[in-house]
C-alpha cells in the first residue's frame, strides 16, 4: 500500500522532471537558434527572465513567509476541531464567514494556500475552504481600493469585481458542499469530514500534556521552514514559468490571439491565469487594456486571476488532490465566464 | 553515507535561505531592489529578509544538533505523532529535513528550483526596462487612470483654487471630480511639468480636459516608443508604470510631433518641450505635444512611476 503510493509519488515527480527538463531545453534551444553561445548570458530574452523571475518571487516572498507562519501556528497551538466549532453550520453562512476572513486578514494567494491545508486539517469544512480560496484575494479592502483607484473613472468595474467574486465563491462552494467528498485533502488518512465524528482531543488534555512554550516555538519554526521548502517550490516553479512566458513570448502576442475568434472574456481569463499577479496589482494592468477590451472582460480578468492562476495552481496541487483541483479549475471557469456574461448584458454594458 | 545525507540537506536548506536572505538584503542595500519592486513595498520584503533569517538561524541550530545528537534533527514534533496517529503520513510527506526524499531527481529538482532565482541574480547584471522591451499591447495614451507623501510641491501654492471661471471650464461628474481638480491645478501653471511624481495622474487629467489645455507649454523627460497607427511625423514619449513588481509594469505616454520624429531612436531618453494640442487616437480625444525644443537625457537610475493611491486624498 505504502509502496503504491511512493511509486506513484516518484512518477509524478519524474514527470514534474520531464517538464521542467524539456522546458528548459526549449529554450536552449530557442536561444541557440538566434544567438550563437557566447552571447547567451547577454542575451536580452535571457535578461528579461531574469528579471520577472526575480522579481515575482521577491514581491511574493512576503506573502508566502505569512502563510508557512500561520500555518505553522495553527499546527502547533490550535487543536483540532477548533476552527470547526467557530463556522457556523449553515452552509450559506459558513461561507460568508469564510469571506469575511478574507475581509478581516487581507493577504493573497500565496499566502492562502499553504494556510488553507492547516486549516482543513483543524476543521474547516472544504467547501468553506474552498470559497476561501476563491474569494480570499479578492473580497478584502486593499483589492477594493486598489481597483477603485486603477478604475477611478468606471466604479461599476470595481463593484462588479466584488460582487461577481462573492458570488461566485457561494456558488462553488455550495456545488462542492452539494457534491464533492470532503476527502481532498492529498497525503493524508484522515481529514476533516471524518474528524468531524470523532470528537476532538479537548484542549484540556492538550494542554495536560503540551510541552514547555520554548519546545512549541522551536516546533512552529520546524514546520514553517519545513512548508517553505515545500511550498516555495511550487511558487518557484510557478515563477519560472511566468518568466519565461512573460520573457519570451510577451504580454503583446498573447493579448493578440484576442484578434482570432477566440471570445475577448475567455481571452482575459487565460491572461489572467497565464500572468498570475497579485491581486492588489492586477487592476491596473487591467487597466491598461480599458481601450482594448470591455469592461465584462476586464472583469473575468479580474476575478478569474487571484482564483486560478498557474503560480497558484501549482501551489494548490501540493494541498489538493489533482482530481479536486480540476473541478475547482472547472467551475471557476464556467462561473466566472458565465457571470461575466450576464454582468455585461445587465449592467456594465 | 546515510548518515550524511540529512545534513546534506540541512546544509543546503541553510544556503538557500541565507542566500535569499542576503540577496534582498544586498538588494535593498544597493537600491537595485527598486528596479524589481514599487517603493511602498520595500519594507515588506525587508521585513522578508529578516524572516528569512530568522529561518536560517533555525536551519543552523538544527544542522548543528543533527551533528551533536544521536537523534535526527528536528524530532520536536515527534509527540504529535503520539496525538494524531491519522496525521503521521502527512507529517511525512512535510520533508522536515529529517524525512529526506530517495529520490535524488526530486532533489535535484526542488533545490534546483530555489537556487536558479539565485544564480541568476548573480550572475546576471539587474536592468530597467524602457519600453520595447516589454511591449504589451497600447500604451495608454487615453481617457481612465491610474509619487509619494503629499501633493507635490510645485502644485502645492495653487491649491484651494476658488476661481468660477476656471470651475466652468473643469466641469465634472462625480467619476472625474479628481482629474478636474488636479486640471485646475496644472492649468494655472505656466509650464506644465511631467515628472516623476504624479506622471499617470497628471496624465489622466490632461487627457481628461484635454481641450482646456491647447497652447500650453508643456515639458516631460521619457523615452521614445512606437507602435502602429502612428504617423512618420510621430512619436510616443512615454514611461513605464509600476504597481508591484515588473511583471505588471505598462507604458504610459503622450503622443509627440515634430518633422525629425524619425531621427529619435526607440528607447532613448529626450527632454521634451513643447504646445499641447489635441488629436484623437485610437477613437479617443488626447492630448499630444508640438514638440519645440528637445535634449537627449540620461535614463534616470530608476526609471518607473508609481501610481499614486491616495492622490485625491491630498488635492
Amino acid at each position: 500500500m505504502q509502496e503504491t503510493a511512493l511509486r506513484k509519488k516518484t512518477l509524478k515527480w519524474n514527470s514534474y522532471l520531464i517538464a521542467g527538463a524539456s522546458l528548459v531545453v526549449m529554450i536552449v534551444l530557442y536561444v541557440l537558434s538566434t544567438q550563437d553561445p557566447g552571447t547567451l548570458l547577454h542575451h536580452p530574452k535571457l535578461q528579461i527572465f531574469k528579471m520577472m523571475f526575480v522579481s515575482i518571487i521577491i514581491e511574493a516572498m512576503p506573502f508566502i513567509l505569512i502563510g508557512v507562519v500561520v500555518s505553522a501556528l495553527l499546527e502547533v497551538f490550535v487543536s483540532e476541531g477548533t476552527i470547526q466549532r467557530m463556522i457556523p453550520r449553515n452552509p450559506i453562512l459558513g461561507i460568508v464567514a469564510a469571506s469575511l476572513i478574507g475581509i478581516l486578514f487581507p493577504i493573497c494567494e500565496c499566502g492562502m494556500v499553504p494556510a488553507v491545508r492547516r486549516l482543513i486539517q483543524k476543521g474547516m469544512p472544504l467547501y468553506v475552504a474552498t470559497a476561501f480560496i476563491a474569494v480570499g484575494p479578492i473580497l478584502n479592502p486593499i483589492v477594493f481600493w486598489s481597483t477603485y483607484t486603477a478604475f477611478r473613472s468606471r466604479p461599476d468595474i470595481a463593484y462588479s469585481r466584488m460582487g461577481l467574486a462573492f458570488l461566485t465563491a457561494l456558488i462553488l462552494g455550495l456545488i462542492v458542499y452539494r457534491f464533492v467528498n470532503p476527502n481532498q485533502l492529498r497525503h493524508q488518512d484522515a481529514v476533516s469530514g471524518q474528524a468531524a465524528s470523532i470528537p476532538a482531543p479537548s484542549p484540556v488534555d492538550k494542554a495536560a500534556v503540551s510541552p514547555p512554550l520554548g519546545q512549541r516555538l522551536l516546533e512552529v519554526m520546524n514546520h514553517a521552514v519545513g512548508e517553505f521548502f515545500e511550498m516555495g517550490k511550487y511558487l518557484m516553479f510557478g515563477a519560472l514559468l511566468v518568466g519565461v512566458l512573460l520573457a519570451f513570448v510577451g504580454k503583446e502576442s498573447l493579448v493578440g490571439w484576442g484578434q482570432g475568434p477566440v471570445h475577448a472574456n475567455v481571452l482575459m481569463m487565460g491572461l489572467g491565469f497565464l500572468l498570475s499577479l497579485c491581486s492588489t496589482s492586477d487592476a491596473f494592468v487591467a487597466q491598461s487594456f480599458l481601450t482594448t477590451f470591455s469592461g465584462g472582460a476586464l472583469v473575468a480578468f479580474m476575478v478569474l486571476g487571484p482564483m486560478l492562476n498557474l503560480k497558484g495552481i501549482l501551489m494548490m496541487t501540493a494541498v489538493f488532490k489533482a482530481r479536486f483541483v480540476i473541478v475547482y479549475s472547472s467551475l471557476v471557469i464556467v462561473l466566472v465566464y458565465g457571470g461575466t456574461w450576464l454582468l455585461e448584458k445587465c449592467w456594465l454594458a | 553515507m546515510k548518515n550524511l545525507l540529512p545534513v546534506v540537506h540541512h546544509v543546503l536548506k541553510l544556503l538557500i535561505l541565507m542566500g535569499f536572505a542576503g540577496y534582498i538584503a544586498y538588494l535593498t542595500f544597493t537600491g537595485d531592489i527598486l528596479l524589481y519592486i514599487a517603493p511602498h513595498l520595500v519594507k515588506y520584503t525587508e521585513l522578508a529578509a529578516a524572516g528569512l533569517f530568522l529561518f536560517a538561524v533555525f536551519q543552523l541550530y538544527i544542522l548543528i544538533r543533527s551533528r551533536t545528537k544521536e537523534v535526527p534533527a528536528a524530532c520536536a514534533c515527534s509527540h504529535d505523532s503520539v496525538h494524531h496517529h491519522h496525521h503521521h503520513h502527512d507529517h511525512d510527506e512535510h520533508g522536515h529535513g529529517h524525512e529526506p526524499s530517495p529520490s535524488l531527481a526530486k532533489n535535484v529538482l526542488m533545490y534546483g528550483l530555489f537556487i536558479l532565482p539565485l544564480l541568476l541574480g548573480v550572475v546576471l547584471p539587474d536592468q530597467a526596462f524602457a519600453g520595447s522591451l516589454v511591449k504589451s499591447r497600447g500604451i495608454q495614451v487615453g481617457e481612465s487612470a491610474g509619487g509619494s507623501g503629499g501633493i507635490p510641491a510645485d502644485l502645492a501654492p495653487l491649491a484651494g483654487t476658488d476661481d468660477p471661471e476656471l470651475k466652468e471650464r473643469f466641469k465634472s461628474d462625480k467619476y472625474n471630480r479628481d482629474y478636474a481638480k488636479l486640471g485646475m491645478l496644472l492649468y494655472r501653471q505656466d509650464v506644465i511639468e511631467m515628472k516623476d511624481e504624479w506622471f499617470i495622474e497628471k496624465l489622466q487629467a490632461l487627457n481628461a480636459f484635454a481641450g482646456n489645455f491647447e497652447g500650453k507649454t508643456i515639458r516631460i523627460k521619457g523615452f521614445v516608443y512606437r507602435e502602429e497607427g502612428l504617423g512618420e511625423n510621430q512619436f510616443i514619449i512615454g514611461r513605464m508604470a509600476m504597481t508591484h513588481c515588473i511583471a505588471d509594469i505598462s507604458p504610459y505616454g503622450i503622443i509627440a510631433e515634430t518633422p525629425e520624429a524619425g531621427s529619435f531612436a526607440d528607447d532613448a531618453w529626450v527632454d521634451i518641450t513643447g504646445t499641447i494640442a489635441t488629436t484623437t487616437y485610437r477613437g479617443q480625444q488626447v492630448i499630444k505635444i508640438d514638440v519645440s525644443d528637445t535634449e537627449p537625457a540620461a535614463a534616470p537610475t530608476i526609471p518607473y512611476v508609481y501610481p499614486d493611491w491616495d492622490f485625491a486624498k491630498k488635492l
